[in-house]
């Protein structure tokens, strides 16, 4: 009450000649009436809120900007919440892309000239993008990394296929505490499994040796296609699993009746019908084995011709005497740009993938 | 076309008998519908036909081959599923020719055998469409052309109507009895619809909590019921049951009795309980049943509700003195209650109090113990010559 009284009294004085005094709880509506041609914009709160409050010039208070700002926010909250959204919008989006931009300043800031760059490149030389592949086979890093991303995802997606089939379509004893070692294996750290595997695969295999000339996985594709896929299938047997046990009994039964096995039913069914899950998982362990860096850096010397993943490149332009930044900038981007093509293309897939498991489980 | 036999099936999960000991044998060309209540085992007697389950325990024969470990690809059975079961991710050329194509058949051949099923279930000019651009009826169509396109040797169908609206219904109820006569192929129909196994089988196999209760033709089912199950389940409204005590001439119920010759029924010794049952068509009002050649003494009852269907009314009786209202439960289990029915020109109001008798020759006894038929009509009455009864008493 007392803000208001105080208010009205204020609000008499500079703005309506006889507004104030009379504004007492007799006759409020005759107010309003004498009001709405001086004030302007009649207030929608004047009605009810006059007799609660004990005065009726609420419309009339001189607030300032910021008070005025508060109550149309009171009013429509929409506003705010438009506001904050791209507040957090902006805040996301410039987290994310600024370090590609940075990224993209020093890439085409020439060579010795890194310390000045602020917000636009110290220089401009686009010829990093091509001296990359100059100075090292880069583009030999990329495709070994693209054979191992595409080896583990066809592996794990046939692996995890069968998997997910197994838990998520049949009852078998002792599912739950499978599915739940599945689930541990996946948070042991990679670091764990390391010492061993390397050991494992520095010891020449004499079944190996008509293929390998060593006998060993090391410096090979498998070096690091097994490892990383074993890292990754919980993810995805997780995602089909969801899937596959969506599926109604039905059709697969209607498939084997009309002359699949289960498996049949399974490659032409059952995964046709889980296609944005089968994306989903597919495009998340391609990013994932594409970006991964423990077992790349640790399982190969290096060398190109010995399937060094992408990552070494990138690294190679670290010399003993000098970093050359900007072919490891120019490097990142050209490596960035096969995920980023998937995702954009895969994005609606992954999308729905990933709602439909959340929702439906 | 071929033979379904199953020999001494039972299956058994963890902790139930899904099918208990079940012996089938269907002739070639047959149309027999199995029918039962929810959880009788009537769906898993279809899967293990298919090769969908495999049984605990017995053999299952399809013409002259043991199929019992054959995959359900190689039964050469095809099925019509319930929810219909359509693959969602083709059209119905896609549907239709799926299994022809699985088997390596060639383009002209599968064209043509598409092009006949799809003539068959009048589904033409509809081979492009998906199935969810497709009516309920127009899905259910192409679920049988794809079963029939593969000119499988047995059919099975699992509740293929029941997720149709009634009209429709009826029609596909047609359509089926028409396929059959069409391509004479034996057909395993599984429903609970009673009316709907009636209506179209050659026999019907009643199943109760995983065992066979009767295999015989809808009329033999309704007529001879072999037992208290397949009496109560077979015919709408339901069979009236009575218990009462089997006495020297008679049958003595709670509220009234009935003459008969208890020599004359097997099983039924003097003081054993036999429970009577009749039909709603077999109770007649006293005062108009000179047609009847065979009734009972005069039963005096109140009518209690009045339920006019149309062709018939349904008239609720209650029995004795004082007895009680008992909505709750099914009224044809309870001992003070009698459901009648009679021609709608009938003149019958509520409240009244009236005579009725029985049709003797429709009224069966059941043991009271095992619930198994002991006699189809009493119209032996004690003293006269045995042997007379015109409708043979079984068992």
């Amino acid at each position: 009450m007392t803000p208001n009284d105080h208010d009205t009294s204020r609000d008499g004085g500079t703005d309506v000649e006889a507004g104030g005094e009379t504004a007492g709880s007799e006759g409020y509506s005759e107010n309003v009436n004498r009001h709405l041609p001086r004030g302007g914009r009649p207030h929608t709160r004047v009605a009810d809120g006059g007799t609660a409050l004990g005065g009726t010039d609420d419309a009339e208070l001189d607030r300032g900007p910021f008070s005025r700002w508060v109550e149309s926010s009171i009013q429509s909250p929409e506003r705010v919440y438009k506001a904050m959204f791209y507040v957090a919008a902006i805040f996301f989006l410039f987290t994310t892309l600024f370090p590609f931009y940075w990224l993209l300043m020093v890439a085409l800031t020439p060579e010795g000239q890194l310390e000045d760059i602020v917000f636009t490149p110290n220089g401009f030389n686009p010829g990093a993008f091509i001296e990359v592949f100059e100075v090292l086979p880069f583009h030999w890093y990329m495709f070994n990394s693209f054979v191992i991303a595409t080896a583990s995802t066809i592996l794990v997606l046939v692996i995890a296929s069968l998997t997910g089939y197994a838990f998520g379509r049949l009852e078998f004893p002792g599912r739950t505490p499978l599915m739940l070692l599945v689930l541990v294996v996946s948070f042991f750290p990679p670091a764990a499994f390391f010492i061993p595997l390397n050991d494992l695969f520095n010891t020449p295999v004499s079944m190996l040796e008509p293929i390998m000339s060593d006998g060993t996985l090391y410096n090979t594709p498998g070096a690091m296609v097994i490892p990383i896929s074993a890292i990754f299938i919980p993810l995805s047997i997780f995602i089909l699993t969801t899937f596959y046990a969506q599926i109604p009994d039905g059709l697969e039964d209607a498939a084997r009746v009309e002359g699949t096995t289960r498996l049949g039913a399974l490659f032409r069914v059952i995964i046709p019908l889980s296609a944005p899950g089968v994306a989903t998982a597919g495009v998340l362990t391609f990013i994932a084995v594409y970006n991964e860096f423990f077992f790349s850096f640790l399982m190969t010397d290096g060398q190109p011709e010995n399937w060094a993943p992408l990552l070494e490149g990138i690294l190679g332009y670290q010399g003993q005497y000098e970093i050359l930044f900007h072919l490891m900038a120019a490097s990142s981007i050209i490596g960035v740009l096969p995920v980023a093509i998937l995702v954009i293309v895969a994005q609606e897939k992954i999308v729905s993938g990933l709602t439909a498991g959340a929702l439906k489980e | 076309m071929a033979r379904v036999q199953l020999e001494h099936v039972t299956k058994r999960y963890e902790d139930v008998i899904a099918v208990d000991d079940m012996n089938l044998d269907i002739e070639d060309g047959e149309f027999v519908c199995l029918v039962g209540p929810s959880g009788c085992g009537k769906s898993t007697t279809m899967e293990t036909i298919a090769g969908l389950t495999r049984p605990s325990d017995g053999n299952v024969y399809i013409g002259d081959r043991d199929v019992t470990n054959l995959a359900p690809k190689d039964r050469g059975v095809a099925m019509v599923f319930q929810n219909i079961a359509l693959f969602p991710h083709m059209d119905v050329f896609d549907n239709v020719s799926f299994g022809l194509r699985l088997r390596k058949y060639d383009d002209e051949e599968i064209e043509r055998r598409v092009e006949q099923a799809a003539d068959i279930v009048q589904l033409e000019g509809m081979l492009e469409r998906m199935p969810d651009e497709m009516s309920g009826g127009q899905r259910q169509r192409v679920a049988i052309a794809r079963a029939i396109v593969r000119n499988p040797d047995v059919f099975l169908m699992d509740e293929p109507l029941a997720n149709l609206d009634a009209k429709l219904r009826v029609h596909m109820r047609t359509e089926l009895q028409r396929l059959h006569r069409e391509l004479g192929t034996t057909i395993v129909y599984v429903t609970h619809d009673q009316a709907e196994a009636m209506t179209m089988s050659d026999r019907i196999a009643v199943l109760n909590a995983g065992k066979l209760q009767q295999i015989d033709p809808p009329l033999v089912c309704y007529n001879e019921p072999a037992n208290l199950f397949v009496a109560g389940f077979i015919g709408s409204p339901s069979m009236n049951f009575v218990q009462g005590e089997v006495v020297d001439g008679g049958l003595e119920t709670k509220n009234f009795d009935v003459e008969l010759d208890h020599a004359a029924v097997p099983g039924a010794g003097t003081g054993d309980t036999a429970t009577l049952g009749v039909r709603p068509e077999d109770i007649h009002l006293a005062r108009k049943a000179d047609a009847v050649t065979h009734p009972t003494s005069r039963i005096e009852v109140t009518t209690d509700v009045l339920e006019p269907m149309g062709d018939e009314i349904f008239v609720y009786l209650m029995l004795g003195e004082g007895a009680e209202r008992t909505m709750e439960e099914d009224p044809m289990e309870s001992p003070d209650q009698l459901l009648m029915s009679v021609t709608p020109d009938t003149d019958i109001r509520e409240g009244e109090t009236v005579d009725v008798v029985l049709d003797r020759s429709n009224v069966h006894l059941f043991d009271a113990a095992n619930g198994n038929a002991l006699v189809h009509g009493i119209v032996d009455l004690p003293g006269s010559e045995p042997g007379t009864t015109p409708t043979e008493a079984e068992d």
